[in-house]
């Protein structure tokens, strides 16, 4: 297909692809420096305890132990660890370096350093910590029990809200009434790399921290307030990150890093194992909704009423706002005209919840698009014109925040990724008789660009410089995933200048170094600062024709630039090159090609993704197995072909992991039974189903080339789609994920649901 | 102890202890952190490297295991420099990512394409099994491993 692009829309690789598949790129666990000290934390056995005294004696006698810390030794100043901005709204401050009461199985009690890191284990091995047994709360219902035991002595509701919209109007004739109650359960991040962390603190007194993190402005404020440090003197440096999904989003190892560092002044490396990381980092949060709707007998949406109960676990972390993301997606996604959404968060003792890709839209699509499919059962409609009926159209106005959903072709992805699927005759096939049994599913999800809202801005500042041969380099606070957020910058900025990439320099974020941006986050790196990057392009452009039209004394308006030159329009080969221009400004009219913009958003659209699952189900057994998806996805324009293929590819074996298998489980006393991957199962090469990706390409939005987000959307509905087709393979109404075999056995058995303790959360 | 083994075609003789995992006499003791360690049980395949023609968890063996055989990481797939086949079209084909995982599915793919050059999709996804990738979705991973096999010489 004819192309108006130079550069954009082609495929390239992950940055740094050849140091990765060559194994000499150092990562943050691979991170060595002379002196350098090693950690080992402590973490409570309990779910709730009272830490008392803490005997030393024995650890402290181990060769090359430096020092032990605890909450008798370190400061007890509350901090939260989701922070990105000082006074920011939401943010609640109830974590400390170590506890004094342990909130959860897995909660900081103490920290050795020693010179080796068998030295640190063996002496973490040997800390004797006298705890209370308290009772624990394990459920964010229980929590909210009258009787219930306090995670923290203001009480266990840590936020509620509502949200509405529209006028509750009188029901006309026909109409339906239906409920579904979904609960989603805790899972782990599960980045191969684990959480890992060092810190600094040199003879200059500057604190320096290497994190593969999403946010170096974020970290730094967390640090530098905690720790009582101007924030000159704290710099934080991004290093190449083995994923994060979201799990290093927050700032987990980095306070307790940077003081470890500065207790003894050398340099302090933190690395979890793998069941530290699912025990005590972060989990997607535990949530149950209670979906209510009203709807025509034709199919047409009238009311949505939705619970939601969410357990942050120990901390509030970014629960309060992760609840709220949840109830400001469905308005995106269908037109209703009244819709409300209440939701409560509670404490728990449980692992501490926090964002996790798709932050909040996987967890309220799967129970939208579960109960969508009740409906559509109840009124015998195809579930593809069930969702025809109702989704939003382009143009349409997001009632709770009266913004745009922008260009929004949700329906084009459903009606194309239909038609490639087969979805019409796949679905009026029965799904047999016999042992195993299949059936097709589907589900869409809505979710946004960047963190523009009525209350929140968004902005974003990169410096872009010319050098003397032509090259390029970008100063930018970029977070690197492994989503190639570097390559689509360097896309934009090629095909803008008509440059080779190759010629582009991008490094990722360094707080003292790279101007200020929010983080790899928020569905935001290419609608927002891919835009930005194209805005700072386009000013470099103006400013080297400014440069070669003063160099050849002409008027500006007669140059064009093209090819690596500015040249008169349409004249090959006249005018100068860009390494002529660099040169001949600087040297002649004391002009530099240097540009720095904050660029600010200024709307924030719908990302959409239908897709379509088959599912065989072994009655017998209870397993399921993923046949065939396809993913239709309105990207708006792919900047880099094959990494948005390979992120709507990771992102569903994410999604199928989340609705069959993963779940980090807690016993009967707050324990996670969860010890690592041989009880953490992810969807691995053998059980990964073919999938298909259609991609939605269009303009209109404000994204550079009408580009939308892609990394978070394309989970969002994968779950919903698979217990869709589970439930018509059985003509069952599983609603607690995930669909274990357990779960579907004991629901084929009994018609009913679920187990008595999952069903009963809200 | 003194453990003498051949570590990317090269001899090598250090003393360790006993009960060293080779994981870590390879990322700590020869500095060669091309091995990446993602679980320490054996479950995500990170670690893994050839010893003499098998895919092995480094995470699961003790140096001592290897004493006189041959071992192969992920720094022993270049030569010279150069990017052997197999590397090459995991760039080629977006089978990079985060690149944790690469290295451990990069070995895991040699031993493969070393018994069998010629493998089905199947056999490749089989081969594959015991390494985990949460960025990917395998497919493109599966694609590179099956173009390097098309091509014929693999490593």
């Amino acid at each position: 297909m004819a192309t108006p692009f130079k550069y954009v829309g082609r495929s390239y690789p992950a940055p740094d692809a050849a140091s990765k598949v060559s194994g000499t790129l150092v990562y943050g666990t691979d991170l060595r420096l002379p002196g350098m000290l090693y950690a080992q934390l402590v973490l409570s056995p309990h779910a709730h305890a009272k830490v008392g005294s803490i005997d030393k004696k024995a650890a402290l006698a181990v060769p090359g132990v430096v020092g032990i810390y605890s909450h008798h030794n370190a400061p007890s100043t509350a901090y939260c660890r989701y922070r990105i901005m000082p006074g920011q709204a939401g943010c609640i401050d109830d974590e400390t370096l170590f506890a004094s009461t342990a909130r959860f199985f897995g909660d900081r009690i103490a920290a050795v350093v020693a010179s080796s890191l068998e030295a640190a284990r063996e002496a973490a091995r040997l800390i004797e910590v006298n705890y209370t047994e308290l009772a624990p709360v394990l459920s964010a219902e229980a929590a909210l029990e009258p009787t219930a035991a306090r995670v923290h002595p203001g009480g266990n509701l840590v936020h509620e809200f509502e949200y509405a919209a529209g006028e509750p109007a009188e029901l006309p004739a026909g109409a339906v009434r239906t409920s579904t109650t979904v609960h989603t359960q805790m899972l782990h991040h599960a980045a191969i790399e684990p959480h890992t962390c060092l810190a600094n603190f040199d003879s200059a007194h500057k604190l320096t921290i290497w994190s593969p993190c999403q946010s170096v402005y974020g970290a730094r404020i967390v640090v530098a307030d905690l720790l009582g440090l101007p924030y000159n003197r704290v710099r934080v440096i991004k290093v190449p990150m083995g994923g994060s999904f979201g799990g290093k989003q927050e700032f987990i190892l980095e306070p307790v890093t940077a003081f470890l560092a500065l207790q003894t002044g050398r340099p302090v490396s933190l690395t979890l194992d793998r069941e530290e990381c699912i025990r005590s980092t972060m989990v997607r949060p535990e949530q149950c909704s209670v979906v209510r709707s009203a709807v025509r007998a034709d199919g047409e949406l009238i009311e949505l009423d939705i619970e939601t109960l969410l357990a942050a676990g120990a901390y509030a972390g970014s629960s309060p706002d992760y609840a709220e993301a949840m109830a400001q997606k469905l308005t995106r996604l269908y037109r209703v005209g009244r819709y409300r959404h209440r939701g409560r968060v509670a404490y728990t003792n449980a692992p501490v919840a926090g964002g996790m890709r798709g932050w909040g839209a996987p967890d309220i699509a799967t129970c939208m698009e579960v109960h969508m499919d009740q409906i559509a059962r109840q009124l015998g409609l195809d579930p593809l014109d069930l969702r025809l009926r109702n989704l939003v159209h382009p143009g349409d106005i997001d009632p709770l925040t009266r913004r745009s959903v922008g260009e929004a072709r949700v329906r084009q992805c459903l009606e194309r990724g239909a038609e490639a699927f087969g979805w019409r005759e796949r679905a009026a096939m029965p799904p047999g008789l016999g042992r195993i049994r299949k059936a097709v599913g589907l589900a869409s999800g809505a979710h946004k660009n960047g963190m523009l809202s009525n209350d929140f801005p968004e902005i974003s500042t990169m410096t872009l410089k010319m050098n003397e041969d032509g090259s390029l380099d970008l100063n930018a606070s970029i977070h690197e995933v492994g989503a190639g957020s570097l390559v689509m910058l360097k896309t934009i900025i090629a095909e803008e200048l008509d440059v080779a990439p190759e010629m582009i320099s991008a490094r990722e974020a360094d707080s003292e170094t790279s101007p200020y941006d929010f983080g790899c986050f928020g569905s935001r790196m290419t609608y927002v600062c891919g835009a930005g990057a194209l805005a700072l392009s386009q000013m470099l452009r103006g400013r080297l024709i400014e440069a070669a039209a003063e160099l050849l004394e002409i008027s500006p308006e007669a140059l064009e630039a093209v090819n690596g030159r500015v040249q008169r329009v349409e004249a090959a080969g006249t005018g100068l090159s860009y390494p002529e221009i660099v040169q001949g400004a600087r040297m002649r009219h004391a002009r530099d090609l240097i540009v720095t913009h904050t660029y600010q958003g200024t709307s924030n659209p719908g990302s959409y993704c239908v897709q379509f699952a088959e599912v065989e189900v072994d009655v017998l057994t209870g397993l399921v197995r993923v046949n065939e998806m396809l993913t239709a996805v309105d990207i708006g324009r792919a900047i880099n072909k094959a990494m948005v293929e390979g992120q709507c590819h990771g992102a569903i074996q994410a999604g199928i992991g989340s609705a069959l298998l993963e779940e980090v489980a807690l016993d009967a006393d707050g324990r996670a039974g969860t010890g690592g991957f041989k009880n953490y199962h992810l969807v691995n090469a053998a059980d990964m189903p073919p999938v298909t990706v259609l991609l939605v390409e269009h303009e209109g939005d404000d994204g550079p080339y009408g580009a939308k987000s892609v990394g978070e959307i394309a989970t969002v509905p994968t779950a919903g789609a698979i217990v869709n087709a589970v439930n018509r393979v059985l003509g069952t109404a599983i609603t607690t994920l995930p669909l274990t075999p357990e779960r579907i056995v004991a629901a084929l058995g009994e018609a009913a649901a679920t187990r008595g303790r999952d069903a009963s959360c809200c | 102890m003194l453990l003498n083994t051949v570590v990317n075609g090269t001899a090598v003789s250090l003393d360790v202890v006993p009960d060293a995992r080779l994981i870590d006499v390879l990322r700590n003791a020869l500095g060669m952190t091309g091995t990446k360690e993602g679980c320490a049980e054996g479950e995500c395949g990170a670690c893994t490297v050839v010893i003499d023609g098998a895919a092995v968890n480094a995470c699961l063996v003790f140096a001592a295991q290897v004493q006189g055989k041959s071992v192969l990481t992920v720094e022993g797939l270049s030569s010279a420099g150069q990017l052997n086949a197999l590397q090459k079209k995991f760039i080629e084909n977006g089978a990079v990512q985060c690149g944790f995982c690469t290295p451990g599915i990069l070995m895991s793919a040699t031993a493969l394409l070393a018994r069998n050059p010629k493998p089905s999709q199947e056999e490749i996804r089989r081969a594959l099994a015991g390494n985990l990738c949460r960025c990917t979705g395998y497919a493109a991973i599966i694609k590179a491993v099956a173009a390097a096999a098309d091509e014929g010489r693999p490593t």
